[in-house]
C-alpha cells in the first residue's frame, strides 16, 4: 500500500526544490540554503526519519518568531522588501516557513505554488536559451505534482502522472504558441520594480593602465551585431562606447562635468544599417560605430559634444537596438572655446619626458595634423612592444610606457598618444570599445567578445573634426585584421583555446551561438512590434490590436475544437450496437411472419414460436437466433462474426 | 442549480448513459488558485516584456483548459446500470450501491458518487469494465429515506475543475428502528409440525443437510460435510411441534417509537436464535417464517408503520 499523503508531500517538496535550483545565482546564498534545508527536512519528515514537532502554540509562536526575523533579514540585506530581488528572496523564505509548517495535501498544493513563483522569478533573471529546458522541466514536474496531490485515492502513481501531465503540456503547446504570437501585448510597464544586485561587467566609464587588458582573456560575448547588407572592412570595426575625457596622469576618466556644445557635424558616404544586441553589463554604455545618424531608441541619450550613446538606465538584462552610422563625418563648425579648454586639460607636473617631447615636437612640425602622424611616426619607429604584460606603472604611467619599459596593450598607447596631444595643445580624448569580432556563418552575424576590448583616441584636426587615431594599429598591426587570441593565443583558458583551435567544435560552438541569437531575436525580443509585424506578413496593411485579437480569437477557438475532438475520441461517443441493431431489423422482417416479440421473450423462445409459425424457416431462424446469443453473450464478438451475422440477417427472406 | 438542472433534464431511468449535455463543470477552488497564479505570471510577464515568462503563462494556461477537458472526458460516457440499497436500523449508515459502468478504452478514476447528505464514495472503473461504488447514509429518522437525485462527480485527473451530473431516480432506503427494550418476548406457540429450523432446541428431530444461503450461521454450518468436500452445507431439524412467536404491536405499552424498538429487539433476537417468527402490526400482518427476507421483510413492516408508504 502507497502511502499517497506521503507522495504528494514528496512530489510537491521535489518541484520546490528544483525551482529552488534554478535560482542558483540569481538569489543570496542564505534564501537559496535556507529553502534547500527546509526541503530536505521535509523529506526526512515524510520518509520517517525525523519526527516533525507536534503543532503546540509553543513551536507557533517560535514558527512566528523565525518568519518576522526572516522578513527582517531580507529587509535588512536589500534595505527594501519592495523589487523582485528582494521579492524572490523573500519567496524562497516564505516557501521554506510553509514546508515547515505543512501538514495538509493543501499546503502540497501552496507550495507548488510558490515553486511556480520562483520559476517566474528565474525567467524574469534570465531568459537564455539554455535555461529553456529546465524551465519546462519545472513546469512538467509541477502539473504533475498537482495530479498526485489531487489524487487521494492513489490511483495514479507517479510515472502515470508524469505521462498524464506530459501529455496534457504537449496539447497546451500550440495554444501556448498561438498566444505568444498574438495574445495583445502592451508597450511598457503598469509599474516597475527595481532590479539590480549584480556586479558590472565590460568597459566601465575610467581606464587605468591595465583596465582593458583584464578584459583581453574573457571570452564572453559583450554583443552581437547582424548587419542589414554588407559588414563594413575589418579594419572600420571600432565600436565605440565610453568616451575618456578627463586624465589625471594615470587614470582617464569621463567626467560629466567636461559638457560643451559639439560642432555640427556633415555626415558622408553610405550609412551602415546594423542591430546590435547586448549582453547584460548593469551599466548604461551602448556600442555603436563611429557617429550615428540618430539616436536609437527613445530611452537612450547621445552626449553631443563627443557622441558618446548612453541607456537611460542601466542595461540588466539583454537588449537590442537597431543603429544606423556614419563611417566618415566632417565638423562644419570649429571646436568651440570650452570645449579646446576641456579636451586639453592636463596635469601640469605629471609625465614631464613625455610633455617635453610633445612640445619639442608640436614646434618641429607646421600643422596639427602633422605632429599627429609625426608622434604616430614616433610610436612605431621607437621599439615600443605589444603586449598583455607590460610591467608595473608609476603615477607618471606615460613616461614609464614610452621610456622606461617601452611595453603596453592598447590602452596604454591610446593614454600616451592623447596625453602628448594634450600636451601640445591640440585636443584629444581616448575612445573605449570593442574592435573588430568574430563573424558566425551559422547565424550570420558578428559576435564581439570582451576580450576585443581597445582603446583608442580621437583628435581634433581643424577642417575635419573628430578624427579616429589608433596608435596600437601602428605598433602592432596585426591588431585590426585579426582577434586577439589569434594575435596572443596563450590568452585563453586552456577550454576556450581548445573549442577555438578544433574545426568541429568551433564550428558547433558557433552552430550554439547561432541558435542562441535566434532565440534572443525571435522569442525573447519577440513584442508589440512584431506582433503588428507579423500580421502584415500576413497581409493585412494597417494592423493594430483588434486584429491581433480576432488573429487570437481565431486561435484559440481552433484549439479548442481541436482538443475537444481529439480527447472526446472513443470516450464520449457510445459505440453504436450493430448486434442489437441487427436483430431487430431480423425481428421486423420476421413480424410479418409470427406476432412480434414479446419484450420478456428470449432470442430462442422466439425462434422455436416463429418456427411454429413457418416450419420451413424454423432451422434458419433457430441458428439466427443462436448465433445472435453467442455474439451477445458470449465473450468479445469480433468484427468478421458480427459482419457475418448482419449479412445473415440481411439475406434473411420472408 | 439543482432545481434547474431537474427541469432541465427531466427524469432517469437506468440505465443512465452521462452524455455530455447534463454534465456541468466549475472550477475548485484549487483551479481558482491556478487561475490567480497564471493571471500574476501574465501581469509580469506583460509588464517586464518577458517572453518567456509569457510562453510559460500560456503553457500553463493551455495546460489548464486542458485540464478542464480531461476532467470533463472523466465523466461523459459512464453508465449507471444499477441502484441497489441496503436497509440499515436507525443510527446506522444505510448504503445505496451503484454499479457502474465504462465503455471506454481508458479508465475512469476518481468518480464520485454521492447523494444529498452522504459523503462523496470514490470508484475507481477500469477500462471496459465495471465497478461499484458503496454510497453510505446515515439514517437518522425511522422511516423511508427517499433519494430521488444521484450526484456523480469528479476532479481527476488535476482536481482544477470538478464535473458532476445528476441521476434523476427514484430509490430509497429503509430506516428500521433501534432494536431496544427489555421486556420479554411473548410466549412459543405451538403450531404445524412440518417447517424446518437451523437451530437445536432439544427435541427436535435431524431433518437433514441443505445448501448455505447467506445469513446463515457459521456455527450451523455442516464443516464435516465441507472438510469432505460437499461444499458449504447447513444442519437442518425438525422439530415434531415447532415453536413459534408472533410479536403483537397491540400487546407492547407504552409509545409508538418504543413499542416499535422493542418489536425491532425481539425480532432480532429471534432471528439470531433461529427461531421463527410473525409480526401483528395495526392493519398488516406477517406470518411466522425465519431467514434473512422474513427478518426484512419484518423490520421494513416497522420502519413504514404509520407512514403512508406500501409496505
Amino acid at each position: 500500500m502507497v502511502n499517497v499523503a506521503a507522495r504528494s508531500h514528496i512530489a510537491a517538496t521535489l518541484v520546490f526544490i528544483a525551482s529552488v535550483l534554478l535560482l542558483y545565482g540569481k538569489a543570496p546564498a542564505w534564501c537559496l540554503v535556507i529553502a534547500l534545508a527546509a526541503a530536505t527536512w521535509r523529506l526526512l519528515v515524510v520518509g520517517g526519519r525525523l519526527k516533525a514537532p507536534k503543532t503546540r502554540t509553543g513551536v507557533r509562536f517560535l514558527l512566528g518568531v523565525v518568519t518576522a526575523m526572516l522578513v527582517i533579514a531580507v529587509a535588512i540585506s536589500f534595505r527594501t522588501l519592495n523589487g523582485l530581488a528582494a521579492g524572490t528572496a523573500l519567496l524562497l523564505v516564505m516557501g521554506a516557513l510553509k514546508l515547515v509548517e505543512a501538514r495538509l495535501r493543501r499546503d502540497d498544493g501552496i507550495v507548488v505554488g510558490v515553486a511556480l513563483f520562483l520559476l517566474l522569478a528565474a525567467t524574469l533573471a534570465t531568459q537564455s536559451l539554455v535555461n529553456v529546458p529546465l524551465y519546462l522541466l519545472v513546469v512538467w514536474g509541477a502539473c504533475a505534482a498537482i495530479a498526485i496531490i489531487a489524487d487521494r485515492g492513489g490511483a495514479l502513481s507517479p510515472r502515470a502522472a508524469l505521462r498524464l501531465s506530459a501529455r496534457a503540456l504537449a496539447m497546451a503547446i500550440p495554444l501556448a504558441i498561438a498566444c505568444f504570437l498574438f495574445f495583445p501585448r502592451f508597450g511598457g510597464q503598469f509599474w516597475a520594480m527595481q532590479r539590480g544586485g549584480q556586479g558590472t561587467t565590460g568597459l566601465s566609464d575610467e581606464m587605468s593602465p591595465g583596465s582593458i587588458s583584464k578584459l583581453a582573456n574573457e571570452y564572453d560575448p559583450a554583443f552581437r551585431v547582424r548587419f542589414d547588407g554588407d559588414m563594413p572592412p575589418r579594419a572600420a570595426l571600432y565600436f565605440r562606447g565610453p568616451v575618456l575625457n578627463a586624465f589625471d596622469g594615470l587614470t582617464w576618466r569621463r567626467e560629466r562635468s567636461k559638457y560643451y556644445t559639439g560642432p555640427q557635424l556633415v555626415m558622408l558616404g553610405e550609412p551602415v544599417r546594423y542591430r546590435v544586441t547586448l549582453e547584460p553589463t548593469n551599466q548604461p554604455w551602448l556600442f555603436s560605430l563611429d557617429t550615428l545618424a540618430r539616436v536609437p531608441r527613445r530611452d537612450m541619450f547621445m552626449a553631443p559634444h563627443d557622441r558618446q550613446l548612453s541607456a537611460s538606465e542601466p542595461v540588466t538584462s539583454t537588449m537590442s537596438y537597431d543603429a544606423v552610422s556614419h563611417l566618415a563625418t566632417r565638423a562644419v563648425t570649429s571646436l568651440s572655446d570650452l570645449g579646446r579648454r576641456h579636451e586639453t586639460t592636463l596635469p601640469l607636473e605629471r609625465n614631464p619626458r613625455a610633455r617635453a617631447l610633445a612640445m619639442q615636437m608640436r614646434a618641429q612640425s607646421a600643422s596639427d595634423a602633422e605632429f599627429a602622424r609625426a608622434v604616430l611616426a614616433w610610436f612605431r619607429d621607437n621599439g615600443l612592444e605589444y603586449t598583455l604584460e607590460p610591467g608595473v606603472t608609476t603615477v607618471d604611467s606615460v613616461d614609464t610606457t614610452l621610456f622606461d619599459s617601452k611595453r603596453g596593450f592598447c590602452g596604454h598607447f591610446a593614454s600616451s598618444y592623447a596625453m602628448m596631444m594634450r600636451a601640445a595643445g591640440v585636443p584629444a580624448h581616448v575612445v573605449t570599445g570593442y574592435l573588430g569580432g568574430e563573424w558566425n556563418p551559422v547565424g550570420g552575424y558578428l559576435i564581439v567578445r570582451q576580450s576585443d576590448a581597445h582603446a583608442w583616441t580621437e583628435v581634433w584636426l581643424e577642417g575635419s573634426g573628430w578624427t579616429r587615431i589608433d596608435p596600437t594599429a601602428v605598433v602592432a598591426p596585426e591588431r585590426l585584421e585579426r582577434g586577439i587570441f589569434d594575435l596572443l593565443p596563450d590568452l585563453l583558458p586552456a577550454t576556450s583555446s581548445f573549442l577555438h583551435n578544433n574545426a568541429f567544435l568551433f564550428h558547433l560552438e558557433h552552430l550554439w551561438d547561432g541558435a542562441n541569437q535566434w532565440w534572443q531575436e525571435r522569442v525573447v525580443e519577440f513584442n508589440a512590434h512584431s506582433q503588428l509585424d507579423l500580421l502584415r506578413k500576413f497581409g493585412i496593411d494597417s494592423p493594430d490590436w483588434r486584429h491581433l485579437g480576432w488573429a487570437f480569437a481565431a486561435g484559440l477557438t481552433a484549439w479548442i475544437a481541436w482538443v475537444s475532438l481529439t480527447l472526446r475520441r472513443g470516450v464520449a461517443r457510445v459505440k453504436p450496437d450493430r448486434i442489437g441493431r441487427a436483430w431487430l431489423h431480423a425481428t421486423r422482417k420476421l413480424a410479418r411472419v409470427a406476432p412480434p416479440r414479446t419484450a420478456a421473450e428470449g432470442p430462442m423462445a422466439y425462434a422455436r414460436r416463429v418456427g411454429e409459425h413457418r416450419p420451413d424457416l424454423a432451422e434458419r431462424i433457430s441458428a439466427l437466433a443462436t448465433r445472435y446469443a453467442t455474439l451477445r453473450f458470449g465473450r468479445d464478438a469480433s468484427h468478421q462474426d458480427i459482419a457475418a451475422f448482419e449479412r445473415e440477417v440481411r439475406n434473411l427472406a420472408v | 442549480m439543482a432545481a434547474w438542472a431537474r427541469r432541465r433534464q427531466g427524469d432517469d431511468q437506468l440505465p443512465v448513459t452521462i452524455a455530455t449535455r447534463r454534465v456541468y463543470i466549475l472550477p475548485t477552488r484549487a483551479g481558482l488558485a491556478f487561475a490567480a497564479l497564471a493571471f500574476v505570471m501574465l501581469a509580469a510577464g506583460l509588464n517586464y516584456a518577458n517572453s518567456i515568462a509569457l510562453l510559460l503563462t500560456f503553457l500553463l494556461a493551455g495546460f489548464g483548459m486542458i485540464a478542464m477537458h480531461l476532467t470533463h472526458r472523466n465523466l461523459v460516457g459512464v453508465n449507471l446500470r444499477a441502484v441497489a440499497s441496503i436497509d440499515a436500523f436507525v443510527g446506522e449508515h444505510g448504503r445505496l450501491l451503484l454499479t457502474l459502468d465504462n465503455a471506454a478504452d481508458t479508465a475512469r478514476i476518481g468518480l464520485d458518487c454521492e447523494v444529498e447528505g452522504s459523503p462523496r464514495a470514490a470508484v475507481d472503473v477500469p477500462a471496459r469494465g465495471s465497478a461499484r461504488a458503496d454510497v453510505s447514509l446515515s439514517l437518522q429518522r425511522r422511516g423511508r429515506l427517499a433519494v430521488d437525485r444521484i450526484k456523480l462527480s469528479t476532479a481527476f485527473p488535476f482536481g482544477l475543475f470538478r464535473a458532476w451530473t445528476y441521476v434523476h431516480l427514484q430509490a430509497s432506503l429503509l430506516a428500521w428502528p433501534v432494536p431496544r427494550g427489555r421486556r420479554e418476548a411473548p410466549p412459543e406457540t405451538a403450531s404445524g409440525g412440518s417447517a424446518t429450523a437451523l437451530h437445536r432446541a432439544g427435541d427436535e428431530e435431524w431433518a437433514g443437510l441443505r445448501e448455505f444461503r447467506s445469513g446463515d450461521s457459521p456455527r450451523q454450518v455442516a464443516w464435516g460435510a465441507y472438510a469432505r468436500g460437499r461444499g458449504l452445507l447447513v444442519k437442518t431439524y425438525q422439530s415434531p411441534a415447532a415453536h413459534q412467536r408472533t410479536f403483537d404491536f397491540a400487546t407492547v405499552p407504552g409509545e409508538v417509537e418504543q413499542r416499535l424498538e422493542q418489536l425491532s429487539a425481539w425480532i432480532v433476537a429471534a432471528h439470531a436464535r433461529g427461531e421463527r417468527y410473525g409480526l401483528r402490526l395495526a392493519g398488516h400482518s406477517v406470518s411466522p417464517d425465519g431467514g434473512n427476507e422474513h427478518r426484512a421483510r419484518c423490520l421494513n413492516g416497522l420502519a413504514l408503520h404509520g407512514t403512508p408508504d406500501p409496505w
